[in-house]
């Protein structure tokens, strides 16, 4: 996880291993999840952190809980096929 | 279930991600330049030593990207040594209106056709390209490139 703010919102910045994150909005893209790839226009800050890109999840009030389980099964089988 | 995604992620691009060919820095050479995709932050650099008879003696390419970036410069390293600059500047041809769907011959392709499905990804297509523009890039002296 990419920033760890004490009173974050819920916008998760992260990186997957050594999976570019436009691969990451690609594969979970087709699992029906949206999740924003990149620098964000913030390269100052990818730079500050040491990484080329992130993926970033921005979770809203009308997030469910499944639709969490959902993005994180589609991230481990990202991991799968990088393996 | 399985990831939906064997067209564009396929097992050759997998492995060319994982061991890319070619993928360091070639010293001396003839040509080289930097392309960079400011969009996405896709960053290489291709190589090239070209002899007197305009053959590709040695290519190569360094940079950060993505898979589809980096398979994309392993596999045009592999296919372009050996080759003249003229069948060089074909090929590039031919891979361009290949992922841009313009055409999908790509007579002389030859492996490069495992990119033939990325056209159905807009945004990718700028990724598979880039290693490729700037080989052209480098080729007419252009010092940087940009894909966006």
């Amino acid at each position: 996880m990419i920033g760890t703010a004490k009173d974050k919102a819920p916008i998760f910045s992260f990186i997957l291993k050594d999976i570019h994150a436009h691969d990451i909005g690609t594969l979970i893209d087709r699992e029906g999840v949206a999740i924003r790839t990149g620098h964000h226009c913030t390269q100052p800050v990818m730079k500050h952190f040491g990484v080329p890109a992130t993926a970033r999840a921005s979770l809203a009030f009308y997030n469910t809980k499944e639709e969490l389980d959902i993005l994180v099964v589609a991230l481990k089988k990202i991991i799968g096929v990088f393996k | 279930m399985t990831i939906h995604s064997e067209d564009l992620y396929q097992q050759v691009i997998l492995e060319h991600n994982k061991r890319p060919r070619n993928f360091i820095k070639l010293d001396p050479c003839t040509h080289e330049a930097e392309g960079y995709n400011p969009l996405c932050g896709d960053h290489l650099k291709v190589y090239l030593r070209v002899n007197a008879q305009g053959v590709i003696d040695e290519i190569s390419f360094t940079g950060d990207g993505c898979a589809i970036s980096k398979a994309s410069g392993s596999m045009m390293t592999a296919a372009l040594k050996g080759k003249t600059v003229d069948e060089a500047k074909v090929l590039f041809e031919e891979f361009r209106k290949l992922v841009t769907k313009e055409s999908d011959a790509g007579e002389h392709l030859g492996k490069l056709m495992v990119f033939s499905g990325i056209w159905k990804y807009p945004s990718r297509v700028k990724c598979a390209i880039l290693a490729w523009h700037t080989m052209k890039g480098a080729l007419d002296r252009k010092a940087t490139v940009s894909s966006e």
